[in-house]
This record gives structure tokens, C-alpha cells and sequence, in this order.
């Protein structure tokens, strides 16, 4: 299975092995659920770990080296056999990954086991590592499934590990956060799902329909069924389908004015929940939004790029200056988040490939700059138990590494040059630039109000300090002395640096994948839909 | 006299007429005197003197009446498979009534299995304490070893079973009526059963009096309708019906009369009224059995009326409008009235009442005449697979709070609230059971929504403008039935809110009692297998049995 059809095996694997650890203990006897327990952490991370080396290895063997022009939209590698799961409504196993989603896959592949790392010795890791494994199957389900039915299962499964993640794992306010985090997330996907449905009922490929309902949710079908003009006939309901799934995606990336719930479950969360938080689950949105809404609905796309450029523009603009006044270094990060998820929806509406590879290989450089930054501030949290900016001055003098660690994370998130983040800025700059002209000016220079959240952010907690050889420590250690981060905290942290730098200086791993897909996006999708909109190409 | 074949026919009912008579003989086994069931009354019979200890045994009821249902629900099951037969001229076995046999027995058994743990012998039946005399303790130690009420509730429950079973199989108005009646009567006693609580009795008496109100409703319908036609048979209330001219006033009014009692049993606004309160005060079990299997016995009556009986050949059927209506009062008002419940058994009861408004705008959209044979067909299916499948996760639902029940009460928010901490499983369950009523994917409350909405579409396809560009002028030209779909997905989106807040007092608030939860054996277990059944019947091999299994049904009506 893992040769024939390894996308399979890497989405189901975890989630079962996952609830076998879970469940295991409750049903083993005694002295066997104890021997589950010492082993769960172990064996949920050699899993994370083969799932990597699978993903690494399809990447090097077969995905690196096809040449993305020459595949087709609507055409996906290592499809499976389509196992219908219920044919009385069409619902079917699908599975299969394009230059849009397999850099997502490697990301969460890698992701994983660098947050378990991060958090190898979390309370009740029994309990803890499995949870995570369960979050790795449904994430990878998200990024790979071609069935609609499936992918709001799988959209729906992030939430319930997450959930318990930072319910149980969070700080004081845990409760609040989750509920707020589920509340926006299960309303908005709602929301979606009512979307969906209304193409699901448009739906009309005998071969694959559903035998009582005589419709199917294979998303392949519906995009070709789209292209051909025939899958919603009304342009006004196609609109409203746009929006309702604008909506959903929106609230997940998130974007102003549904982000309200992102900085407080991500100051809550856990360190390797805030990772991937913002590592996998905020790309989720943007993902479906292009595979789904502008996919599929491309004029309707090109009908809202104004909505478009005012959701995105008003997210970078706002997140940045809202970073500004914060004084916790976990919500400016998160806030920052918010700000660069901004720069995805600009670089989707200018239209162009450089724009909408840029606004690609941003959910990607951020996928690994942002859970960084978050294992920075959980360290913070974790060793010298508190996340105010100023409480704690010179920290460069007690903990070296992590000083290291933050200043190479601040760098790459605000845009220095040769690290990820760099790349995907100024692919989506020039885009911008291209299609809108000088309006390139207020993306550009919401850049310097990043730079100056960041540089004082870093100045504050680990230069500055009374005496350049104490610094001042905060109060919340109690007159202790702190000591330097663990050594799996630096380990997961180095990691993250490492592909930082690497896909900085050498970005053109991804790079190339995601700028073919665009063009060819472009050129079959958005060309069309452009011309027929009257918009200038 | 019934032949063999006829007989083999009905094993279940056999077994529960059985059933019956040995809940009647065997707690009076070895005792001089013999009891009435239900009464004080002891009759003579000069043999014996104490009872064995066997046959006075508290568990003896609960245990018969599971085997009775289990025999019952096998055979019922196993009977769905091409089961036809005709016995007396007033009954008709089809697959069907098969099908609607196993979700009788289904949700009967669930409630006799949860009845087991929780039913002292006396409503006020105590332990004996240090300070009690010599024989004030043994006269409690006796009363809680007594058996006689338990051998009541059970004994109800299984007529409650028969009236059920006979009244499916029912092809004559009048035979159904007396079914409904056998039925009705005892339930309102199972309400009333209730005595631990002030509320029960009173829950007793108003369900019994505006339950009855609308049972003498219904039957002076039938008068009218035995005055126009002359014959009950509904094979030959179908054919007068289609062959009437114009409107007769006694068999509109008749049928409009009925119509009345058959809303009260599937609880459709404006006489779910009495619901709310009977739910509430009722035990958890019955309060799931009234849910469920009363529920579906309601549902079996209108098809019988409405798409037998009274639904032309082509054209709008005399009662689409007014049952739309119903439908979509029947569920925005459940909903809204759910969403300001702080009892968690009202919740559920109007959120019965919801899912009623669902089935009927369902079955109003059969009425618009627009559908052809498979399309109503299809909307049947989901209707009876809604019915079948509502046993699992209503009927959950409602054992999860039985089991709150087994230590006190189960009447606010807040005796759920922490019960993640106290006892992750069953808080676990409670959770899948809310996400299906609620119909989230891939549960298989989703499943019976999407094709309930889908039927109601396929019916209304072909009526919208196709050349319409925006949404409003294309919305005035699709056919009101379309409306119907869009009530059902606006008001499960409402429904998610309380749904969704009882979730969260389970999770986010913290427990006013911190000891766990009592481990109430196979309660416990009963719970665990529904929430599995509820998601193995919502995608893959499970569904498309159970599906299939419908289908087979429906097509036998």
C-alpha cells in the first residue's frame, strides 16, 4: 500500500494509529496499558518520521522532477483507484496531489515531527503525541483528497484534535479560546458546507453520480463540469456559492474581519498547537479557496478581486499596525500571521502567475518561518514563564540559542533577503506592481511597520538591558536563574532555521512547481474568465 | 383459526402476545393469590403460599421483556426479505411493515435495556437505615425486592410493542385506529410511570388528555369518512377517493379530522404542545421511546392517508399547502423553542418536534404533484431511513441522560455540565449524538438530511428559469416546494447553536459533583454501540446496507 498508493497511506495511518493509542489503554489490560502509554510518544513519532521520509522521498524520486507545464488542470499524480464509500449519494475515495497541494503535504509531513520534537516532554505525552498524529492524518486528508464529501470530514477531524489540544494543553484562558475557535470555525465551515451543497445539487455526471440522489461531490468532475459552463447556471447563485465559501476558507486563513479568534487560541494554545496553527491549518484556508472557489469559479473570482485587494490589503495593514501595540510576543506574532495571510489574497487578485506562485510559495515559506517564531515564544513561555515584551531585557546573555533562534525567525518574517519569506514578499510585490502600478506602494511600505514591530520586539527582549551582563530578567522567574532551552527544543528549532535558510537561498525547489502551476492555472482558468469579464489580461 | 403460514407470518407479534402472558403468570408463580396487573387487586387462587425467590426477582421483568424484543427485532429483521401476506382482510405483511417493525422493537429494546439499572421497586423505596426497627428493615428490604412494578413497566412497554407492530401492518383504517389506540393507552400510562418526580404525573395527565383529545378527534374523522365511503379498507378509500367528484364535505373533513390525531403522534406544530411537558416529565427511556418509535408510528399513519389514500394520480394533492405550512411552523418553531431551553430533555423533546418539521416538509413536497414515481420515491426512502436512523442518536441522546438519571436528576444544563471530566466516553458519545442530530458529515443524521433536501430538489427540478443571471428574478420562478430545501438547511443551521451549547457545558464548564460517573454496566454499553452505529450508518458499507435495506421497504408500500 505504501508503493501502490502512498497518499492513502499516509492520511489513514496516523489517524488509526493515533485512536489505537488512544483507545488502547482504556480497553488493554493494566500492566499492557501502562507498556501502551511508555511507547505511545515513541512510536507516534517514528510514524511522523516515516511519513516525512515518504513524502521527501516521492519528492525527490517522482514530484521534483515532473515538469508541471505539461500537466493539465484537473490532471493530479498518484491518483488512486477510486474507491466508492457510498455510492447511493456518490461520494467516493479520491485521492491525488498537483504542485497546489503536494508542497502542503511536505510541509505538514515535516511539520509534525518538528512539533513533537518541540514538545517531546509535554504532560501526558501519551496522550499529547497521539493527538497531534491524529491532526497530521486530517491535515494530509485536507491537502489530498479529491472529493469534496471527504474534504469537509477531514476539514471538520483538524478541529476536534486542536480543539483538545489547546482545551487541555492551553493556558489560563484555555476555555475561552477553544470555544471561540471552534464557534468561528464550525459557523464558518457551516457556512461552506451550505455552499458545497448547492454544487452538489448542480452536479450531473451519470458516471460517478450517486444511484438515490444522482449527484456526486468528486471535485475533478464538478471542475471540468465548471469549465464547460455547466455546473451552476445562474451567474447570481454562482456568486452567492463564491461567497458563502469565501467565507468559510476566509475565517480559516484568516482574514480580517473573521480573524478575531486566532490570536486568542494561539496565545492559549500549546507550543506545537500554535505550530501548527499557523504552520498547516491557516494554509488550509487559502488552499481550498484555490482549489475550490477560485477553481471552480473563476469569473466570479475575477468579478470580486476589488473584495479581494480590500480583504487582503486591510488584513496586512491592520495586522501590522495592531502588531505594533502589542505587548505579548506570542499575540504580535500571531497578529502577524493575520498580516501576511493579507499578502496571499493580494497576490491571488493581481491576476498574474508571478502573483499567484508568489502568494503559493508565501503559504509555504510561512508554513515554516511562523512555527518558528511560535516555538520561539513557547520557549520564552516555557523557560522563563512569561510572554511580555520588556519584562525581560538582555536575554541573549542567559539563553544564546534561543536568542539565535529568535533573531534568524524575526529576520525571515519580516522579509531579509535569503531567507523563505523573502521570496514570496517580493514575487507578490512585483506582481502587484504589474497589475495595479504604484497602489504597489501601500503593500510595500506596510513592510517598514513589520520591520519596526520586529526589530523592537528583538531589540526589547534579548539585547537591551540595564547591566549588558545580567540583563533583567523577569519577575515571573522569582529571582531564579534561567537556564538555556532544552535540547529538543533547539533541535526543532534548528530544523525549522535550516529550511528557512535553505529554501531562502535555493527557493527554487518549490518555486518552479508552484510558478508552472500558476501559469498553467492561469492560462486555463483565469485567462478565460478574465476575457469573458472584460477584465485586461 | 390462523394456519401455520399465517402464524409463521407473525413470529413477532407471537412472541410478544407470549411475552405478555408470561409477564402476567410467572411474577405470581408459587403465591397463594393472584395479581391484576397494573392494580392492588389480588385475586384468590388457593395454591401456594410465598412467591419463589426467582419469580419475585426485581431484574426477572427486565430481563424477559429484552429476550421478548430481541426474538421480536430478530425475526422482524430477518422477515424484512420479501415478507408478504394477508391475514383476516385487515392485516397486510409487507416489507414495510417489517421494516417499521424493526424500529419499533429497535427503540422497545433500547428502552427496556435502560430501564433495568433504574426503576426502584417503589417510587420512594429506601435502604434500610441503623435507627430502623427489626421489621420496619425487613418490610424495606422486602419492598426492594419486590417485582410487581417492574413486571407494570414492562408489561406496557411490550403492549406498546404490539399496538405498534399491528398498527404497521394495518390495511384497514379501523384496525389501525384500534392499534394506535392499544398503543396510546399504555403510553400514557409509561408517562405517568414516572413517580420519583412531582412532574411525572402531571406529565401523565396532560399528555393523557390532550393525547386523547386528539385520539376522539381522529376517530370522529373516521366516522365522517366511513359515512362517505362505506368501507375502511384503504385499498377501497384510495379508489372512492379517485373516483370522487368535486369535493365531498365528510370525507375532507374527515381526513382533515384525522389529520389532527396524527399530528399530535408525530408532534407537529400546532399540536406538539403537550410534547414538551410529556417528555420532560416521562423517564429518559420513554421520553426516547415517545421520540422515536411514537414518532415513526405517527409518520406510518400519514403515509397511509396521505400517499395511499388521498394523493391523485397527477396534480397537487388537497393538502400540500396546509402540510407545508405545518412543516415549516412545525420546525422554526421547534428550533427557536429548543434554542431557549435550559432543560436538557425539552431540548431534545423540541428538537423532536424540529425533526418532525423536517420529515414533513419532506413529505409535503410528495404532495405538490410535481414528482414523479421515483421521485417520491426517493423522498420516502429518506424519510424512513431518517425514522430508522433517528433511533440511534435520539434514543442515545436520551440514554445518556437515563444514565444522568441513575444518580438524581437530568433537568438543567447543569447537570451536564464537566461531564467530559467525569466520564470522557460517554461525553464523547453525547457529542456524535448531537453532531447528527444536528446532521454534520459524515454522521448519518447528515446522510438522511441530504437526501431528504435532495428529494424535495429533484421534485421542484425543471421549474427554475434557466436563463435567469441573478438570484432573484430565477428565485420567482422555481416552484414553492424548492422553499422547503431552503427551510430545512436554514433551520438545521440554527439548530447547530443549542446543539452545539449543550456540547459545550459538557467540555468547558466544570462538574457540580467531581466523583465519576456511575458505571451503569450494559447502559453504559448500550451508549457506546449507539454512537458507533451512528457513524457506521452514516458512510460506507453500513449505510448502503441499511439503505438498501429501506429501499427493499419503501418499495413494498
Amino acid at each position: 500500500m505504501i508503493t501502490s498508493d502512498p497518499l492513502t497511506f499516509i492520511t489513514l495511518a496516523p489517524i488509526a494509529l493515533g485512536l489505537t493509542l488512544l483507545i488502547l489503554p482504556h480497553v488493554a489490560p493494566a500492566s499492557m496499558a501502562d507498556y501502551i502509554r511508555k511507547i505511545a510518544r515513541s512510536l507516534s513519532m517514528g510514524l511522523a518520521l516515516a511519513i516525512f521520509a515518504i513524502t521527501s522521498a516521492l519528492f525527490l524520486g517522482q514530484i521534483g522532477n515532473i515538469d508541471w507545464l505539461d500537466i493539465m488542470q484537473g490532471d493530479y499524480v498518484l491518483q488512486n483507484e477510486a474507491v466508492v464509500l457510498l455510492d447511493e449519494i456518490g461520494v467516493r475515495w479520491v485521492v491525488g496531489v498537483d504542485a497546489l497541494s503536494f508542497p502542503m503535504v511536505w510541509l505538514t509531513a515535516m511539520l509534525i515531527p518538528v512539533s513533537m520534537l518541540v514538545e517531546w516532554d509535554a504532560e501526558k505525552g501519551h496522550i499529547f503525541h497521539p493527538l497531534i498524529l491524529i491532526m497530521e492524518g486530517a491535515l494530509l486528508g485536507v491537502f489530498v483528497v479529491l472529493d469534496l464529501f471527504v474534504f469537509y470530514v477531514f476539514w471538520e477531524l483538524t478541529l476536534i484534535p486542536m480543539f483538545f489540544l489547546i482545551l487541555v494543553w492551553g493556558g489560563a484562558e484555555r476555555r475561552y479560546a477553544s470555544m471561540k475557535f471552534f464557534i468561528y470555525t464550525f459557523t464558518a465551515s457551516v457556512l461552506m458546507l451550505i455552499g458545497i451543497l448547492v454544487m452538489y445539487f448542480n452536479t450531473g455526471d451519470a458516471s460517478l453520480a450517486g444511484s438515490l440522489t444522482g449527484h456526486h461531490f468528486d471535485l475533478v468532475s464538478m471542475t471540468a463540469q465548471a469549465a464547460g459552463g455547466g455546473l451552476i447556471a445562474g451567474e447570481g447563485l454562482r456568486h452567492f456559492v463564491w461567497i458563502l465559501l469565501l467565507i468559510g476558507f476566509a475565517t480559516k486563513m484568516p482574514s480580517v474581519p473573521v480573524h478575531t479568534w486566532l490570536p486568542d487560541a494561539h496565545v492559549q494554545a500549546p507550543t506545537a498547537g500554535s505550530m501548527l496553527l499557523a504552520g498547516v491549518m491557516l494554509k488550509m484556508g487559502a488552499y481550498g479557496f484555490l482549489r475550490v472557489a477560485v477553481t471552480i469559479f473563476p469569473e466570479s473570482t475575477v468579478v470580486f478581486i476589488p473584495l479581494l485587494i480590500v480583504l487582503g490589503m486591510v488584513s496586512l495593514v491592520y495586522g501590522a499596525i495592531v502588531c505594533m501595540g502589542q505587548t505579548n510576543l506570542k499575540r504580535m506574532v500571531a497578529y502577524s500571521s493575520v498580516s501576511h495571510m493579507g499578502l496571499i489574497f493580494l497576490g491571488i487578485a493581481t491576476m498574474q502567475p508571478l502573483g499567484i506562485a508568489g502568494a503559493l510559495f508565501m503559504m509555504f515559506a510561512h508554513g515554516i518561518i511562523s512555527p518558528l517564531l511560535f516555538a520561539v515564544a513557547g520557549s520564552f513561555k516555557h523557560h522563563y514563564h512569561t510572554l511580555e515584551i520588556g519584562s525581560m531585557r538582555g536575554i541573549a546573555h542567559h539563553s544564546p540559542w534561543l536568542a539565535g533562534h529568535m533573531m534568524i525567525g524575526w529576520m525571515a518574517s519580516l522579509g531579509l533577503p535569503l531567507l523563505a519569506g523573502f521570496v514570496a514578499e517580493v514575487a507578490v510585490l512585483i506582481a502587484f506592481w504589474m497589475t495595479f502600478g504604484w497602489l504597489v506602494l501601500l503593500p510595500a511600505l506596510t513592510l517598514i511597520i513589520t520591520a519596526v514591530y520586529y526589530l523592537t520586539s528583538m531589540q526589547k527582549t534579548i539585547f537591551e538591558g540595564g547591566d549588558p551582563h545580567v540583563g533583567i530578567l523577569p519577575e515571573s522567574l522569582h529571582g531564579e536563574e534561567p537556564r538555556d532551552i532544552t535540547w529538543h527544543e533547539n533541535a526543532g528549532m534548528f530544523v525549522l532555521v535550516a529550511f528557512t535558510v535553505l529554501f531562502g537561498i535555493l527557493p527554487f525547489f518549490f518555486w518552479d512547481m508552484m510558478s508552472d502551476w500558476s501559469t498553467e492555472f492561469m492560462l486555463e482558468t483565469l485567462v478565460d474568465a478574465m476575457n469573458s469579464k472584460g477584465v485586461k489580461p | 383459526m390462523l394456519t401455520v403460514d399465517e402464524m409463521e407470518n407473525l413470529l413477532p407479534e407471537m412472541a410478544l402476545v407470549l411475552g405478555i402472558i408470561l409477564a402476567i403468570l410467572v411474577p405470581n408463580i408459587g403465591n397463594a393469590t393472584f395479581r391484576i396487573p397494573l392494580t392492588r387487586i389480588r385475586v384468590p387462587i388457593f395454591i401456594g403460599g410465598k412467591r419463589y425467590k426467582t419469580t419475585s426477582d426485581p431484574r426477572l421483568p427486565g430481563r424477559m421483556s429484552i429476550a421478548v424484543f430481541s426474538v421480536a427485532l430478530f425475526f422482524s429483521f430477518f422477515g424484512i426479505e420479501g415478507a408478504s401476506g394477508e391475514i383476516g382482510g385487515v392485516i397486510e405483511i409487507s416489507s414495510f411493515s417489517r421494516m417499521m417493525s424493526v424500529v419499533f422493537f429497535g427503540s422497545l429494546l433500547l428502552a427496556a435495556v435502560a430501564t433495568t439499572y433504574r426503576m426502584p421497586a417503589r417510587p420512594s423505596a429506601r435502604a434500610p437505615r441503623e435507627r430502623d426497627t427489626e421489621s420496619r428493615a425487613e418490610a424495606l428490604v422486602a419492598a426492594l425486592m419486590d417485582n410487581r412494578r417492574q413486571v407494570d413497566f414492562h408489561l406496557l412497554l411490550m403492549m406498546v410493542g404490539l399496538g405498534m407492530s399491528l398498527m404497521a401492518m394495518a390495511s384497514n383504517l379501523f384496525f389501525m385506529f384500534v392499534a394506535i389506540e392499544l398503543t396510546s393507552l399504555a403510553a400514557y400510562v409509561l408517562v405517568a410511570f414516572h413517580k420519583e418526580e412531582a412532574v411525572g404525573g402531571e406529565a401523565g395527565a396532560k399528555y393523557f388528555i390532550v393525547g386523547s383529545v386528539s385520539s376522539a378527534t381522529g376517530i370522529y374523522g373516521m366516522s365522517l369518512v366511513y359515512l362517505w365511503s362505506g368501507d375502511l379498507d384503504f385499498d377501497a378509500l384510495a379508489a372512492a377517493w379517485a373516483a370522487m367528484d368535486g369535493l365531498d364535505p365528510f370525507a375532507v373533513i374527515g381526513v382533515g379530522l384525522m389529520l389532527v390525531a396524527f399530528g399530535f403522534k408525530v408532534s407537529a406544530a400546532p399540536f406538539h404542545l403537550a410534547a414538551p411537558d410529556a417528555y420532560a416529565g416521562a423517564s429518559s427511556p420513554v421520553a426516547g421511546l415517545l421520540a422515536t418509535a411514537s414518532k415513526a408510528m405517527g409518520f406510518v399513519a400519514l403515509f397511509r392517508v396521505l400517499i395511499e389514500v388521498t394523493m391523485p394520480e397527477e396534480g397537487e394533492a388537497l393538502w400540500f399547502c396546509l402540510l407545508a405550512l405545518i412543516a415549516i411552523v412545525t420546525m422554526t418553531w421547534g428550533n427557536l423553542a429548543a434554542l431557549t431551553s435550559e432543560n436538557p430533555k425539552r431540548m431534545l423533546a423540541y428538537s423532536s418536534v424540529a425533526h418532525a418539521g423536517y420529515m414533513l416538509a419532506a413529505l409535503a413536497a410528495v404532495g405538490s404533484g410535481l414528482g414523479d414515481a421515483s421521485t417520491t420515491k426517493l423522498v420516502l426512502i429518506a424519510i424512513v431511513f431518517h425514522l430508522t436512523i433517528l433511533v440511534l442518536f435520539k434514543f442515545g441522546a436520551f440514554l445518556v441522560l437515563g444514565l444522568l438519571e441513575t444518580e438524581g436528576r437530568s433537568h438543567r444544563l447543569e447537570d451536564l455540565h464537566g461531564l467530559a471530566r467525569r466520564d470522557p466516553l460517554i461525553a464523547g458519545s453525547m457529542f456524535i449524538f448531537m453532531l447528527s442530530l444536528a446532521g454534520v458529515p459524515p454522521l448519518s443524521g447528515f446522510l438522511s438530511k441530504l437526501l431528504m433536501i435532495n428529494g424535495i430538489i429533484n421534485i421542484s427540478a425543471g421549474t427554475g428559469s434557466t436563463t435567469a443571471d441573478a438570484i432573484v428574478p430565477w428565485a420567482e420562478t422555481v416552484d414553492p416546494v424548492f422553499w422547503l430545501a431552503i427551510a430545512i438547511v436554514l433551520n438545521s443551521a440554527l439548530s447547530l447553536f443549542y446543539y452545539l451549547r449543550l456540547c459545550l457545558v459538557m467540555f468547558f464548564e466544570e462538574p457540580e459533583v467531581s466523583k465519576p460517573l456511575r458505571r451503569a454496566g450494559h447502559l453504559r454499553r448500550t451508549i457506546l454501540v449507539l454512537a458507533v452505529l451512528s457513524v457506521f450508518f452514516g458512510i460506507g458499507a453500513g449505510a448502503e446496507f441499511l439503505l438498501d435495506l429501506v429501499e427493499t421497504a419503501v418499495a413494498a408500500m
